[in-house]
């Protein structure tokens, strides 16, 4: 028998697959964020300053401003990477056109690069287009923000993650704009108790994945039964890419949950839904926000989300009549359909002009020049359309405490119907983020 | 013919049969190295990140290239050799603070030591069912390293902050007579230097004794066993040195990553490592470096391109039918198959027929 020939045989069965994969259909779901806000046309730190004009730096050639977005544009991760870039251009259009550019008259160009959703794409992209930038305002996935760290640090460069997850909070070179995740697990549980119709003598569990998404949803769920005085009955965990959830819905089901708060992404989300209608387990679900996606509402399984199942989020969610802000940046882009990623990349946006305005005003683009902008900023104002966030030196940041509750709802933006938007809990105004004071 | 050609080709003695520059031109090896030296002063930091990670890929291809190629044994499992070693580089380098020298062969040698449980699989399965028993590795491999967080970070992932100093010689802030290097450029000359040395070990391995008997193994095993070609013993090593080599290759991708997962080391890369010696050229020694040349640099090519093909969405407002993403799956699966179809030795075979012409050139023989 020849073995170049079997070889060959395997090589062209691995090429086939390739061909396969490359001619399937992008669209599904994924899964990764929160919704968010911010409002008004004139944003609070626009107005043109006087201070002395900033030396042309890295990304900045004393005319026009440069800023790094890394995000998937291609594959699955696309879903959300496109609308998260999309969010970042629909904001700085508006700075460009609207307001002449940052302290009105320095123009915004992003520089796009589709990282693939792979790490070592990631930092290629990252390497290529370091030098041309002021900062990235946009890098998404937590592995890779966690692999271009070191280089953010070797570079002194800042950039903002779209990830809730709270380990950027104490980190110099990270931007980070909302809520951790634990906040919102608080929250929901808060509601969920005061409002929601449920009681600490309830049987309360979880279903987490087994990574830092999973254990930062734990983390909250735990705090909040520490804080309110119940047990946890029952913690599942699956990981990220498992499609067979019956281990984990039997052990819910047998242990008689009366709530199950799900850390998912949007995949194993509707993987956990699926079956636990299949074994008709139906308590009251509470999804952390990435676990969902519009797409949702188009399957079968619609009466089961909008009887069972609650989205806790950040913000108003993704109607583009929610605020001024909404209004603002999906005027300019017309053709978007409403999406939490979309607005979340406006936020981001929001929080970049803010400090890329502190640098102006103090006279320095440079990187050490952001560095100090950002400790200087006591506060990232977003217009109360998402919550404050008290910043400055990563010792000091104080992120916002406020959280929203949404129930599934087709005939609304992003099919998320507002329950209750902007609220915080004590157990929340309680919570102590990892590493602060 | 030249003086010198007809002195490399033309044995006379023994010392001539086993000299370590035999099959490779000093002045040709000089003048490569002279570039690669060179090189990393005109590129950008992007440009020596894609040298790096084409060298990384070489030597995981070189690796690969000696099992399947000059053995025979299709394995689809090199992304678990890779992940092998780069948690075992990242433990020992990090964890256990030991310098460069020690752990990239510690990293080595725990590819070596898996590739020695796996090796004896292919004793009993050939073709087809080895290749399934190969990409149950890399499902192993990938729960293992996801769940075995007190080593690997779990699904989070782990920092790697592995010293790459030999002595003195601090690749990560490189200087030499007063002139600082960057660490992209410090690890252009780490990787390449290695890929050097390995494909100068394979060269003189696949002309060696064993060498030989693994490609007699690969021809035809039965006739090889009958000749006395101890079937056991080849086909294991040649798992033994193949899965370090990827071994090496996942440590070093680690240690200038500063960063892996268990996400990175998945099946598709093992299907890129195929691509790599397919496209490159199996069972030629310096094929899997083309091939590496060839799959990290396509990629971006077709990156800077595709904004002008109207079918191509390059953007967030969409627009087009394929993403860039998909079109590099589609080229690499259609390369694959046409080198498979039509020049079934690669790039480098390419290459050898072209020096071949210019050699004899005049004349058309």
């Amino acid at each position: 028998m020849s073995h170049p020939r079997v070889f060959r045989i395997v090589a062209i069965f691995c090429a086939a697959s390739l061909l396969a994969a490359a001619c399937g259909d992008d669209d599904t779901e994924t899964g990764a964020d929160t919704s968010v806000p911010a409002e008004d046309d004139a944003s609070a730190d626009t107005t043109p300053t006087t201070a002395g004009e900033p030396e042309a730096a890295a990304g900045f050639d004393g005319g026009t401003i440069r800023l790094g977005v890394l995000v998937p544009l291609s594959g699955l991760p696309s879903l959300i990477g496109n609308p998260l870039a999309a969010g970042q251009e629909a904001y700085w259009a508006y700075v460009n056109e609207e307001l002449g550019g940052i302290a009105g008259r320095y123009q915004v160009e992003v520089v796009l690069e589709d990282t693939l959703y792979e790490i070592n794409t990631t930092v290629q992209k990252y390497n290529k287009i370091k030098d041309n930038v002021v900062l990235f305002a946009q890098v998404m996935g937590t592995p890779h923000n966690q692999a271009l760290l070191p280089l953010l640090r070797d570079d002194n460069i800042v950039a903002t993650p779209a990830s809730q997850d709270s380990m950027w909070i104490r980190e110099q070179q990270m931007l980070p704009i909302i809520a951790p995740y634990q906040v919102d697990v608080i929250n929901a549980i808060a509601y969920y108790l005061d409002e929601g119709g449920g009681s600490v003598d309830d049987t309360i569990c979880a279903v987490v994945e087994n990574d830092v998404y999973g254990e930062a949803g734990l983390e909250g769920l735990e705090f909040a039964a520490d804080h309110n005085g119940f047990d946890l009955a029952q913690v599942s965990r699956f990981d990220l890419g498992d499609s067979d959830f019956t281990a984990q819905i039997t052990a819910l089901k047998n242990a008689s949950c009366d709530l199950v708060f799900a850390t998912a992404l949007p995949s194993e989300f509707n993987g956990l839904i699926t079956t636990a209608d299949t074994l008709g387990f139906a308590p009251r679900w509470i999804g952390q926000s990435p676990s969902w996606v519009d797409v949702f509402a188009g399957t079968g399984l619609i009466g089961y989300y909008q009887e069972h199942v609650w989205i806790v989020a950040t913000g108003p969610g993704a109607d583009p009549t929610a605020s001024e802000f909404h209004e603002l940046l999906y005027s300019y882009r017309p053709d978007q359909k409403p999406d939490n990623y979309f607005v979340f990349g406006g936020y981001q946006a929001r929080a970049v002009h803010q400090v890329l305005e502190q640098a102006i005003e103090r006279g320095d683009l440079s990187r050490e020049g952001i560095i100090e902008a950002m400790n200087g900023i006591k506060v990232l104002d977003f217009d109360d359309v998402i919550g404050d966030y008290g910043f400055g030196p990563p010792e000091d940041r104080d992120p916002s405490r406020l959280s929203s509750m949404f129930e599934v709802d087709p005939s609304k933006a992003f099919a998320l119907g507002a329950l209750k938007v902007n609220f915080t809990s004590d157990a929340a105004e309680a919570y102590e983020v990892p590493g602060g004071r | 013919m030249t003086r010198s050609s007809a002195n490399r080709s033309l044995v006379r003695s023994h010392r001539d049969d086993v000299r370590l520059w035999r099959t490779v031109s000093p002045w040709g090896v000089g003048i490569l190295v002279v570039l690669a030296v060179m090189a990393p002063f005109h590129t950008s930091d992007f440009q020596n990140t894609i040298a790096v990670y084409a060298g990384v890929a070489a030597i995981g291809g070189m690796g690969l290239n000696l099992l399947t190629g000059f053995t025979g044994q299709v394995s689809l499992g090199h992304a678990a050799f890779l992940a092998v070693g780069a948690y075992t580089g990242a433990y020992l380098g990090q964890e256990l603070e030991l310098p460069l020298l020690l752990w990239l062969p510690g990293a080595a040698l725990a590819g070596a030591l898996v590739g020695a449980v796996v090796g004896p699989f292919a004793l009993r399965l050939r073709g087809n069912y080895l290749a399934i028993i190969t990409i149950g590795l890399v499902f192993i491999a990938q729960h293992v390293f996801a769940n075995w967080t007190s080593v690997s970070g779990g699904q989070n992932g782990r920092s790697v902050t592995a010293p790459v100093a030999v002595g003195p010689v601090d690749f990560a802030s490189l200087e030499v007579l007063g002139r600082s290097f960057t660490r992209d450029q410090g690890f252009v000359f780490l990787v390449w230097g290695l890929v050097g040395l390995v494909a100068l070990t394979m060269k003189n391995l696949t002309r060696s004794r064993t060498g030989l008997a693994m490609q007699a193994v690969r021809d035809r095993d039965r006739a090889a066993e009958a000749i006395g070609v101890r079937l056991a013993r080849y086909k294991v090593l040649a798992f033994v040195l193949s899965s370090s080599l990827g071994a090496m290759a996942g440590a070093l991708h680690g240690s200038y990553q500063r960063y892996i997962h268990p996400g990175e080391f998945s099946l598709t890369v093992s299907i890129t490592y195929i691509a790599i010696i397919v496209i490159g050229g199996i069972g030629i020694v310096f094929g899997p470096i083309l091939g590496a040349l060839f799959v990290t640099l396509v990629p971006r090519l077709i990156e800077e391109i595709s904004p002008s093909l109207p079918f191509v969405s390059t953007d967030t407002a969409g627009g087009g039918f394929m993403t860039v993403f998909s079109l590099n799956q589609a080229i690499f699966g259609l390369l694959i198959v046409l080198f498979l179809v039509l020049e079934p030795r690669g790039l480098a075979a390419m290459w050898l027929r072209l020096r071949l012409y210019f050699r004899a050139w005049p004349f058309s023989y």
